[in-house]
């Protein structure tokens, strides 16, 4: 969505030169700000490049940059293996909540069959049980499964999305009944209708929701915590969280810190309309 | 993934085909059947990885469960062990304090980044991007980051000293100095995100407002006491209810910073839930946590529901 920016009447906004002064130091005062959030960032990238032994932040600038840190996590110890975890916990969560919770949504927005009203009330309900309340029994039935130390143990249960469900159902409902009829009329089954006909018309939510499944599961650290507690299914979140607390040197902890921040960075510069957009349309937490 | 309810919902629209024509039986078992098919994953999911283990939680709660399965049924007996647990109560202490030092000081800031922005004329895009950013974050490298800015030899101290003070014990001093730097660190992480709505709350209030309190002769300041903030009342609430949910569920950064300490001064609920569950594998107590942190956000959550609703049907 484009904003067209108008501007607006204010207080002595018809003397221009008060004007200008004011969006002077308004940038001024943003320009701190954004010191304040983004400072700490550059502080991480320096840090990681910063040589091993040369003398570096807080105390000094480094002499020179090098990649060295970030090439030695990658061959040292388990880094690229936990990189891979994390990448296959938020891919995999992405393509299968986005499939599931479009089929779904299709059948509770377009179908009628016994139990529908039921079912859809009981999956919004469960929307306001925090993850945090259901820890434990969760845990419980994975290691019931065998699926503890498994990533399949550790991506199985976050699966399960009431928000997208509930976000896509919306635009599902809101599609004109002309076009099914039409679909039908084309001889259309109810599978080639799903995959012709509705997927591509809720792209735009698909595309919100993916990023915001896959920022939330890159990011997440307590089901991780508690469920992969070997390297082999150890993500990102944990083995920094590992790393931060045993007594690994600075650079690598702050390389590993960078190169995981790397990814929601290029999703966030590739997407930003996205993400911006969905928040302040729908509220969308990630 | 926590709240849905937007201040700002899409205005309903009238369904597609108001009466559907009667169809014959058979169309419509085909209808069902195709329904039922299609949400089938859906169902198999939600039920083992949602229901079950929502009931399973009030169930284990009463019982005293190990580690190899075995059981006994304690009724209420882990709610009154709760009661009288000086753990438990120390961290719904820590949880309320940090809440009440964590959400107005998220309000105040995503509010204050919002109203500059919307004053903002150009370089918008730009500057909401660089607030926004830290948001993309997650908690751990948002904890890792402000370990290393609060340690001994961290930026900060390194500045208090060449002033002659220091070092201060930002993460493991006084409990409320442990509770305020968690605080930053959440702010810092988070406040992108409530900012972004208070900043389209702050766009859809119509310019003619502002201008007839200008025309009255308002200054900018009781302009935004008067009438921008009163106007944005719904969208606080709505970003108050959220942040407070956030607040009682704080654990990652304390996990990373501080481990709960020092000597629990910073043992949140959710620490204390993973502790028990996780350090002890007293599961069927660590359950009972988990209800009463239900509690909490249920309450919460009604809260909201009843106040859009009430603005809703107006």
């Amino acid at each position: 969505m484009t904003v067209i920016q108008v501007p607006r009447l204010r207080r002595g906004s018809n003397r221009p030169g008060n004007e200008k002064r004011r969006q002077r130091t308004l940038v001024l005062v943003l320009a701190v700000i954004s010191l304040f959030t983004v400072a700490p960032l550059i502080a991480v990238a320096v840090l990681a490049l910063s040589p091993e032994d040369a003398p570096t932040l807080p105390y000094a600038l480094p002499p020179s940059l090098t990649l060295d840190n970030i090439i030695r996590i990658f061959n040292v110890g388990e880094f690229p293996l936990w990189l891979w975890n994390s990448f296959l916990y938020s891919a995999v969560s992405v393509v299968v909540v986005l499939l599931t919770a479009s089929m779904a949504a299709y059948a509770l927005a377009r179908k009628r069959f016994p139990g529908r009203n039921a079912l859809l009330w009981a999956i919004i309900a469960t929307m306001m049980v925090p993850v945090q309340a259901t820890l434990i029994p969760t845990f419980i039935l994975i290691s019931k499964m065998g699926g503890v130390n498994t990533l399949w143990g550790l991506i199985l249960p976050t699966l399960a999305n009431a928000q997208a469900i509930f976000l896509i159902r919306q635009f599902v409902r809101d599609m004109p009944e002309e076009l099914f009829d039409a679909a039908r009329i084309d001889g259309a089954g109810e599978w080639r209708t799903f995959w012709q006909v509705v997927l591509p018309l809720i792209r735009p939510v698909l595309a919100t929701l993916a990023i915001f499944v896959f920022l939330w599961h890159w990011n997440d650290l307590l089901w991780p915590l508690v469920v992969g507690q070997s390297d082999a299914a150890r993500t990102l979140t944990v083995g920094l969280a590992t790393l931060n607390t045993e007594t690994a040197s600075t650079s690598n902890v702050m390389a590993a810190t960078l190169v995981s921040f790397i990814p929601c960075l290029v999703i966030f510069a590739v997407l930003q309309k996205h993400i911006v957009a969905s928040i302040t349309h729908s509220g969308v937490k990630g | 993934m926590s709240v849905s309810t937007s201040p700002r919902t899409a205005p309903a629209r009238k369904p597609a085909a108001a009466v559907p024509p009667p169809k014959p039986r058979q169309a419509r078992r085909r209808e069902a059947l195709a329904g039922i098919l299609f949400i089938l994953p859906t169902l198999v999911i939600f039920g083992l990885f949602k229901f079950l283990p929502i009931l399973g939680a009030g169930a284990m709660s009463m019982t005293e469960y190990s580690l190899n399965g075995d059981f006994e049924f304690l009724g209420a007996d882990n709610y009154t062990r709760l009661a009288a647990d000086p753990n438990f109560w120390q961290s719904l202490r820590v949880t309320f304090l940090y809440v009440v030092i964590f959400v107005p000081f998220i309000i105040a800031v995503s509010l204050a980044g919002a109203v500059l922005l919307d004053k903002l004329v150009r370089f918008t895009g730009a500057f909401r991007a660089l607030l926004f950013i830290p948001y993309l974050s997650s908690f751990v490298m948002a904890g890792i980051i402000w370990t290393w800015i609060f340690s001994t030899d961290g930026p900060l101290n390194a500045a208090l000293g060449g002033l002659g003070l220091g070092p201060v014990p930002f993460t493991s001093g006084p409990q409320l100095m442990v509770l305020v730097s968690l605080a930053v660190v959440s702010v810092w992480k988070g406040f992108g995100y409530s900012m972004l709505i208070f900043l389209a709350g702050l766009k859809a209030q119509p310019a003619e407002v502002h201008e007839a309190a200008r025309i009255d002769g308002a200054g900018a300041w009781k302009s935004f006491w008067y009438v921008t903030l009163p106007l944005l009342k719904p969208v606080l609430f709505f970003v108050l209810v959220i942040e407070t949910i956030v607040g009682f569920q704080v654990f990652d950064t304390i996990y990373v910073m501080t481990g709960g300490g020092p000597a629990r001064a910073s043992h949140s609920l959710i620490y204390f839930l993973f502790d028990e569950g996780f350090k002890f594998f007293d599961f069927g107590y660590a359950s009972a946590i988990g209800v009463v942190l239900f509690v909490i956000v249920l309450i919460l959550s009604l809260i909201q529901q009843r106040f859009f609703e009430g603005k809703d049907s107006k």
